[in-house]
């Protein structure tokens, strides 16, 4: 028999696993960039702001979408849900000091993600991706309909939001609270959702994209998982639109819309799923790309980002980084010695 | 009487107008080395899914460890001890050797609803699904994607999940189906070296492998129980040379 020289541990690729985890050199760049750009770029912190809660929400979505599998449409539900919690609070003078606030509009988009996903999970592909359509559309006719409450068509307006921690007043003319603000909550989400992807949690959610009747055949409560991370990204998608809410300082029905379901879906495909940074680079290259075409094109700017939509979905399945990836495995194919 | 591990109860499945298993009658003891073979088409891994809970019997009862699980869905009956494998893979493709049998063994463990730590943190697990992996001769694959692995080589991973999961009651269903020939003793031995407690039903094509390895051989065949018994009576059976073992070489 062949005593084995090294320990199972100490196998190169069980190393690579077990550290798998650890921060890579390039991991605080994103970071430093959104810094940066607070004092970069003081005029378009407006803008800023609405990235941030825009990654915010890709996060959310990756976590379904690129981890758990589950194909979405409808992810828009939950922030609105978010948006809508922080702003009737705030309108209706029942509850606005904002990180309260947020954290109530985490557990009702959670409740609300909860409820849906104990339906909705019981089904698989178009079934599923038109069931979150259908919830989404719901919502979006409920806060239509009751317009007491939710303002209805017009939303509800010059929200009184308080200073943030009684002392950083949120000026909607110099977002800079805001931008700071959403910017703390973006990085403790991601430090959780980082956290979650490489527990063994996550890796029971990658095995259920992966083959869900396998994991059924491990003894893996697939349902009762599906469900748990379905809850989480919607608590998540909800901060991300009570965020917007309070930077804002309005609510209407785009939060609830097709449009923002559409469009953090293809910002999280552009910049490639799966990939927890996905959701940076596709926003990103998402709102900067309809910025540059809105003002070249004014009438047409869809148009482009759709063509860009069909050249990544045909040549990239994997997105921008997914090609960074590839051109990564080339150069250190090259480099290496055969 | 020995004691029994899994039985079934007059257990059919019909499927439309086909009863592709009717009527089985089976019982696997406690540190069981069975064989079940027949034909193509006899419902083997039809008996299997009903086993597993994959599907639910038309009729009858499937009882593991004397308790009714006829109604218990698959998850739950894994956690109850018994484990398969499955004649086509099932895998997870897209991730490596290493993680698909880390999620076997973190099933079992029960930890896998841990959100706050890292996988690679759970040493004692590394190691766990390590053993496997060298024990199935994997370990130059350990790192690299399931998908990227020759089928023969997927088939071990197969055998290396199913045994993650420390089960009581092993169902394999045709493990060596696409493993050169090279390559299979490595099955083998990895059957071979499971402990006594553990019952092992195993369906196989190939005779040898099937009279080196089965203490008990069930036949069966258009979803019925042919025959039943040593390997010893089943080679001695005239009427079972006719029905299979004369035309099992090209199964
Ligand atoms: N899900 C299914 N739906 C319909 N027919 C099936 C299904 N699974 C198996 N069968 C049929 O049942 C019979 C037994 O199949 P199977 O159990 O796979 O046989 P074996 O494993 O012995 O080769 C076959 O005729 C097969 O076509
Ligand atoms: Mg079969």
């Amino acid at each position: 028999m062949i005593v084995a020289a090294i320990k199972p541990t100490e196998h190169l690729a069980a190393l690579a696993f077990a550290g798998r985890h650890r921060p890579r050199v390039w991991e605080p760049a994103p970071w430093i960039f959104a810094i940066a750009f607070y004092f970069a770029f003081p005029n378009y912190l407006g803008f800023g702001t609405e990235l941030l809660v825009t990654i915010l929400f890709a996060l959310s979505l990756d976590l379904v979408l690129g981890y758990a599998g589950i194909i979405t449409l409808g992810h828009a539900a939950f922030f609105g849900a978010g948006a809508y919690t922080v702003g009737m609070l705030a309108y209706h003078g029942i509850w606005n000091e904002p990180i309260s606030s947020l954290m109530l509009a985490a557990i009702v988009a959670a409740l609300v993600g909860l409820g849906s996903g104990l339906v909705l999970l019981r089904t698989q592909g178009l079934t599923l991706l038109m069931l979150t359509l259908c919830t989404m559309a719901l919502l979006e006719e409920a806060a239509n309909l009751g317009h007491e409450y939710t303002g209805g068509f017009d939303g509800l307006a010059s929200l009184p939001i308080p200073p943030l921690l009684g002392l950083f007043e949120f000026n909607p003319l110099y977002p800079r609270t805001q931008y700071l603000y959403v910017l703390i909550v973006l990085f403790i989400a991601f430090l959780f959702v980082r956290t979650l992807i490489y527990s063994p949690f996550g890796q029971s959610l990658a095995g259920i994209r992966e083959n869900t009747l396998r994991m059924h055949a491990v003894g893996s409560p697939v349902r009762a998982r599906l469900i748990t991370c379905y809850t989480i990204s919607a608590a998540i998608a909800g901060i991300a639109g009570g965020l917007w809410a309070q930077a804002n300082a309005y609510v209407n029905l785009t939060t609830l819309s097709l449009d923002r379901a559409a469009m953090v879906l293809i910002a999280l495909i552009l910049g490639g799923y799966g990939r927890i940074y996905g959701g940076f680079v596709g926003a990103v290259a998402y709102m900067a790309l309809a910025h540059f075409l809105a003002k070249l094109y004014p009438t047409g700017w869809q148009l482009g980002l759709g063509l860009l939509l069909v050249v990544i979905a045909l040549f990239a399945r994997n997105g921008i980084l997914g090609i960074g990836e590839a051109l990564l495995r080339r150069i250190r194919a090259k480099h290496m010695p055969q | 009487m020995t004691a029994c591990l899994l039985e079934t109860r007059t257990v059919s499945r019909n499927f439309g107008a086909l009863a592709a298993v009717s009527d089985v009658e089976f019982r696997l003891e406690v540190g069981a080395r069975h064989a079940l073979i027949g034909p193509n088409g006899a419902g083997k891994t039809t008996f299997i899914n009903l086993l597993t809970g994959v599907l639910r019997p038309t009729q009858g009862r499937v009882m593991l460890k004397g308790r009714d699980v006829t109604d218990i869905p698959e998850a739950q009956r894994v956690k109850l001890g018994i484990a398969r494998t499955f004649q086509i893979n099932r895998l997870f493709r897209g991730l490596t050797v290493l993680e698909n049998v880390y999620i076997a063994v973190s099933e079992r463990l029960g930890i896998a609803l841990d959100m706050f730590r890292p996988a690679g943190a759970r040493r004692d697990v590394i190691e766990e699904a390590m053993h496997l992996i060298a024990a199935l001769k994997l370990e130059d694959d350990t790192g690299r994607r399931v998908s990227e692995l020759p089928y023969g080589r997927q088939r071990l991973v197969e055998i290396a999940i199913a045994l993650g999961l420390k089960p009581e009651v092993l169902l394999l269903d045709e493990p060596a189906a696409g493993v050169p020939s090279a390559e299979s003793h490595i099955i083998l031995d990895a059957i071979g070296s499971l402990s006594e407690q553990i019952g092992v039903l195993i369906i196989e094509h190939d005779m040898d492998v099937v009279f080196r390895f089965a203490e008990r051989i069930t036949v069966m065949v258009g979803g019925r129980i042919f025959a039943e018994g040593t390997p010893k009576e089943i080679a001695a059976d005239p009427e079972i040379r006719a029905v299979y073992l004369g035309q099992a070489y090209h199964g």
